[in-house]
């Protein structure tokens, strides 16, 4: 009879091995992607929204068997701050020995990319839109194109609005501070001024204050650089506090609990152009596969993450049949080789940056859906 | 007039805070637990209410159903968390720990059960309109306002006149004496949680339509109380309910002067100048040691 002492310590043994030995094991017959997202928290939904993307593209590249090993997914959680960041890439680095890893968010990205290039692994950033993570470092790569972009594109149809006095709501992040110093910088190129700038906590929940500010600035269009949960507060709760001006954000608002917000109707936001019309077979796949197992169209972030995993599949399919050692050099060699890939939404282009190129538009949202207007 | 408008921003929020805060300081007034899960009823009576409105109840019966999920929650916490821990004679963090895992287990089942994004039920209320030229006040303004008298004024009548009321009131200071006049401790301590928990419906409500929901709100709200339950005193419910209003009060003026990204900070400023110089709070008992 197995006595409980022997039982437990068996266990304990069993338990140990396996975390001492079971994932290097593994990894040695699969590549490992990791992937750092926010799993918990405010910011969540972007981390389940990321995955779904991330894991079609899995789905695919298993189907089309073009990869001499398996690819396995390991998450860790961001929690999206930058000590999340960092606690998450050296895990993925040093523990899961993954060699490819989706980040995102601007400070989360910021924190893990010296870690990562220290290690040879290269992160591939399809959420976050600070201007500086463009060449953040040599493994730090872009499928996403960045705020500047962004509000490079949004300026023509402002100017075209006659908006004069725009209020600026922005999270202080670094997100939120390149956001401010790129609206200095470019609303005097069309005329038009800071009315105010309201810097908000990333765990704000209360915006009624800064509601009366807006109102008494006298500002003719909101703009607001903020991200998951908090965004739906901010604009719930300024229009709740009576302000009826125009408002306006990034491609963050892409997210379905913003879609699905009564207080959204008419909001003005930049995303990437995401044509699922485009007869392209990536693209093609990629949403006859997506309606049939979502019953609705991607987001542009579940875009950006089946392009950050399909580029993977792109690029390790490559060095195989070159004979090639599948590292962190080797794939940024590849990129920068190849610079133009068919991925889903058409040819994505890379920079020396490693920073991809996609048209932006400007969209307006309607019905919990949104219609293009510029 | 931003002066103003912001003061009636403030009241509407700290009275929200008084709410959620007044179940807090109840419970812990009356079995000294802290019950730091309390969050987590907050949040599963506001997914309750939305969770209801959805399936196309009316807003009472909604507000019925979180009532029933807020107490259901709370008794459960009382007979198969604390009580058990307690016989033990377990210490202060024992019984912390154990809590704040029911807070995190809570979170990860809401997230399951209705996803991670950001709800909110949409309601005319709380449309503000102007009612002078610059203020903007929202129809829900007044109900917050009215909620709570009502609420606290039965609180109040039942503490202070019912003989289970002032069983409660007795429990945190002699709970063998209880015994020897026939009360049961242990029915008094559930009848603390189940109160308590129910106080936290209304702010729970409230905020679903005020300022939306996410899984993670739990340990937010159990912030807020207890700074409000220190602010005001410890033990005492009229003093949560004022510190609760102080708070919401503070954040809100404090962006005429600071930036507006100190306006939270603003409320925890205060709490650390009551811990240093008014230890006792707004209403509480000094006690010399």
């Amino acid at each position: 009879m197995i006595q409980r002492r022997t039982l437990l310590a068996a266990s304990a043994a069993f338990v140990a091995a396996e975390t001492t030995f079971g994932r290097p094991a593994r990894a040695e017959g699969s590549y490992i992607i990791g992937t750092l997202f926010p799993m918990a928290g405010p910011n969540a939904e972007y981390g389940t929204i990321f995955t779904a993307g991330a894991q079609m593209a899995l789905t695919h590249i298993a189907e089309d068997k073009t990869l001499g090993k398996p690819v396995e997914l390991r998450a860790e959680d961001s929690q999206s701050t930058p000590q999340g960041g960092a606690t998450g890439m050296t895990k993925l680095a040093n523990v899961d020995h993954a060699i490819y890893t989706l980040v995102g968010f601007t400070g989360v990205s910021k924190a893990a990319a010296p870690i990562g290039q220290r290690n040879k692994v290269v992160m591939v950033n399809g959420g976050g839109v600070g201007p500086d993570l463009s060449g953040l470092a040599p493994l730090f790569w872009n499928v996403i194109p960045l705020i500047d972009k962004e509000i490079a594109a949004l300026l023509p149809w402002m100017k075209g609005q006659s908006f004069k006095r725009v209020a600026l709501v922005y999270v202080d992040d670094p997100l939120g501070n390149a956001v401010l110093k790129q609206m200095n910088t470019v609303l005097p190129t069309i005329g038009a001024t800071l009315a105010g700038s309201y810097s908000i906590a990333p765990t704000a929940q209360q915006f009624g204050p800064i509601a009366a500010k807006i109102r008494d600035a006298n500002a003719d269009v909101i703009y607001f650089a903020s991200y998951g949960a908090q965004q739906s507060q901010i604009i719930k709760q300024l229009r709740d506090n009576g302000l009826s001006q125009q408002m306006m954000t990034y491609s963050a608002a892409t997210i379905p609990s913003v879609r699905g917000l009564a207080e959204a109707e008419g909001l003005v936001f930049t995303a990437q152009v995401s044509d699922w019309s485009a007869s392209d077979p990536v693209t093609a796949r990629f949403v006859k596969d997506w309606r049939a197992k979502y019953n609705g169209d991607p987001s542009t972030y579940h875009q950006n993450y089946y392009n950050a995993v399909w580029l993977f599949g792109l690029l390790v399919q490559s060095l195989e049949k070159a004979g090639k050692p599948v590292d962190g050099e080797a794939l940024r060699a590849e990129l920068l080789r190849v610079r133009k890939f068919p991925l889903a939404g058409g040819d994505g282009s890379f920079d020396d940056n490693c920073d991809i190129s996609f048209p932006i538009q400007v969209n307006r949202m309607k019905g919990g859906s949104f219609e293009k207007i510029g | 007039m931003l002066l103003v408008q912001l003061l009636a921003s403030g009241i509407q929020t700290g009275l929200i805070y008084a709410l959620t805060a007044a179940g807090f300081a109840l419970i812990f007034g009356a079995t000294r637990i802290f019950h730091v899960a309390h969050g987590a009823t907050f949040a599963l009576a506001g997914y309750a209410f939305i969770e209801g409105t959805d399936w196309g109840l009316p807003w009472p019966l909604a507000c019925l159903a979180a009532l029933v999920v807020a107490v259901a929650f709370g008794l459960f916490m009382d007979y198969f968390v604390y009580r058990p821990i307690l016989r033990h004679e377990a210490s202060f963090f024992t019984v912390f720990v154990a809590a704040f895992g029911v807070v995190v287990v809570v979170q990860s089942i809401l997230e399951v059960a209705f996803g991670r994004s950001f709800v909110s039920y949409s309601s005319a209320l709380t449309r503000a309109v102007p009612v002078l030229p610059g203020l903007y006040i929202a129809p829900v303004f007044w109900v917050v306002i009215g909620v709570t008298a009502v609420i606290l004024v039965l609180t109040g009548v039942f503490l202070g006149r019912s003989r289970a009321g002032i069983g409660l009131r007795a429990l945190s200071e002699n709970p063998e004496l209880l015994r020897a006049f026939g009360l049961s401790s242990r029915q008094l301590s559930a009848l603390a949680f189940a109160i308590g928990s129910a106080l936290a419906v209304p702010g729970a409500v409230l905020s679903a339509a005020t300022t939306g929901l996410q899984p993670s709100v739990g340990p937010h709200v159990m912030l807020i109380s207890l700074a409000a339950t220190i602010v005001g005193g410890i033990g005492s419910l009229r003093g949560a309910v004022i510190a609760g209003v102080l708070l919401g009060v503070t954040e809100s003026l404090v962006v005429t002067v600071l930036d507006t990204q100190w306006s939270e900070a603003a409320g925890f400023v205060l709490l650390f100048g009551f811990i240093l110089f008014r230890p006792s709070g707004l209403l509480g008992r000094a006690v010399a040691r």
